[in-house]
């Protein structure tokens, strides 16, 4: 807790805390909420092509979208540390931060998965989508909805309502 | 210009323009031109659009028409506080139809775009709430216009003993916390559907999923509407529930304007014939254009919501 305590000291975390402008909090807010749309809006399409939504010869086509999200992931890894560090305190104590992150983890493992399975294989197109690349996308949509709801919830349900 | 001048101003748009609309839709079915349709559909879309504002800056006039503590009388003897909740009930339950009106014309025009023609259970869905949006909107506005015209009100204003509409949506959505946290919950994820499949189109026109076909996206397109819709009606139920959050709330108007502007350009899309390009070869510069104006106009709408509780005053 000592090393929590540490880190919300940090001269950035202060800035984050105290600074009314609107480059430092609301900007890394709204960063975040760009980066998640990003990874999880971008799986979800993803999962649905997988699903059956998506003409099964232009599979291949999709194979650019992962470098995009991975930019997202990023974006939304920087900017959650950044976030963290505001209130380490508090978040670090926080359960449901640590469910969050267990489906973010679980998300982008599956998005890896389904790329080397799926993506990399070069008979993409001329097979049908196995049931075991379909689970892969089910799992996806769950792992990114939990994501949300947890992450929604992180404000609702700490130690300080509001954090 | 104050917010009750918009007001004044935009509220002629939902019926003038439904009148309209719906006479460009009797020409279209009786001429059976499916251009006219197509025009028509996207009048019934841009004109519901319209009257999500026109709801909005309703609210904003009411906080400046009646002053006074919630359930008290208006402070100005002459604004009939009754009269105004029942003017906001009709105006949420007119403009709920319209929206669904233009869902449904959404889906027509979708529909014709992935197979060249209407469906008639299609055209028969929007005749019947298209008219059914009419009357209720023709209800709301008369109600409106008894606001400011005391000399066409028949008698006294009578005191409803139920709460209105709006104010039942609102005390439900304040009383019941886990509705609101809920709404937010699903707006996050309406969002990111919404932005993983515009995503797909505008990386697609701008060339970076060139060998995606656009046959494709047209498939995933309505899970992008999905979201959309999903983020309007939890939207709505935050703006009923705290008028006070939103109604002078700049960064609010700002993100109304972004979603509008926005919504249009994906309007375009319909139109575009860059739509039939091939896999693997480029679309046409103005398609490429509306695909990165589109990609800004939607970050700008997330900013735009981020900042609600910082530049305005909600929360």
């Amino acid at each position: 807790m000592a090393f929590l305590e540490w880190l919300q000291q940090r001269p950035f975390s202060m800035w984050m805390n105290e600074s009314s402008s609107l480059w430092a909090f609301p900007m890394f807010l709204f960063m975040h909420t760009l980066g998640m749309s990003v990874v999880a809006g971008g799986s979800a399409a993803i999962d649905f092509a997988l699903l059956g939504l998506w003409p099964r010869n232009a599979l291949k086509s999709l194979k650019n979208l992962f470098p995009v999200l991975m930019a997202g992931f990023a974006l939304n890894a920087f900017t959650g540390v950044c976030i963290f560090m505001k209130d380490a305190a508090t978040y670090g104590i926080n359960l449901d931060l640590y469910v969050k992150l267990l489906f973010v983890l679980a998300g982008m493992v599956l998005l890896v998965v389904i790329r080397r399975q799926v993506f990399d294989n070069p008979e993409i197109e001329n097979t049908p989508v196995s049931s075991g690349a379909k689970a892969l996308a089910w799992a996806s949509l769950a792992c990114w909805t939990g994501a949300i709801v947890a992450g929604r919830l992180i404000a609702y349900l700490g130690p300080v309502p509001g954090l | 210009m104050s917010t009750t001048h918009v007001h004044l101003l935009l509220n002629h748009f939902p019926t003038v323009g439904f009148v309209m609309a719906i006479g460009l839709f009797v020409a279209a079915l009786i001429a059976r031109s499916d251009l006219l349709k197509q025009v028509s559909l996207v009048a019934f879309v841009g004109i519901a659009l319209v009257a999500i504002p026109t709801y909005v800056t309703g609210n904003a006039a009411a906080q400046r028409l009646c002053v006074a503590e919630p359930d008290e009388p208006c402070a100005d003897p002459a604004i009939s506080r009754p009269l105004i909740e029942r003017h906001e009930g009709a105006a949420v339950l007119s403009l709920a139809v319209m929206l669904v009106t233009a869902g449904f014309a959404w889906f027509g025009l979708w529909q014709y775009r992935r197979s060249r023609r209407f469906p008639t259970w299609s055209l028969a869905i929007i005749a019947v709430l298209c008219l059914l949006s009419m009357g209720l909107v023709a209800r709301a506005a008369n109600i409106g216009g008894e606001i400011r015209h005391p000399e066409v009100r028949t008698g006294q204003a009578p005191v409803s003993p139920e709460p209105t509409l709006a104010r039942s949506i609102a005390r439900y959505v304040n009383d019941e916390p886990w509705v609101w946290i809920s709404s937010e919950t699903l707006h996050f994820i309406g969002l990111s559907l919404l932005v993983g499949i515009v995503l797909l189109i505008d990386l697609r026109a701008l060339g970076v999923l060139r060998a995606v076909p656009f046959t494709a996206l047209e498939r995933v397109l309505p899970w992008a509407a999905v979201g959309f819709a999903v983020n309007i009606v939890t939207g709505m139920l935050f703006f009923v529930a705290r008028p006070d959050f939103y109604a002078e709330n700049p960064a609010f108007y700002w993100k109304l304007l972004f979603v509008l502007l926005a919504s249009v350009n994906t309007l375009y899309f319909f139109f575009d014939e860059g739509w039939t390009t091939t896999p693997g070869s480029d679309v046409r510069l103005v398609t490429k254009v509306v695909a990165a104006s589109a990609l800004v106009l939607w970050v700008g709408v997330m900013y735009w919501g981020s900042m609600l509780p910082f530049i305005g005053n909600s929360f």
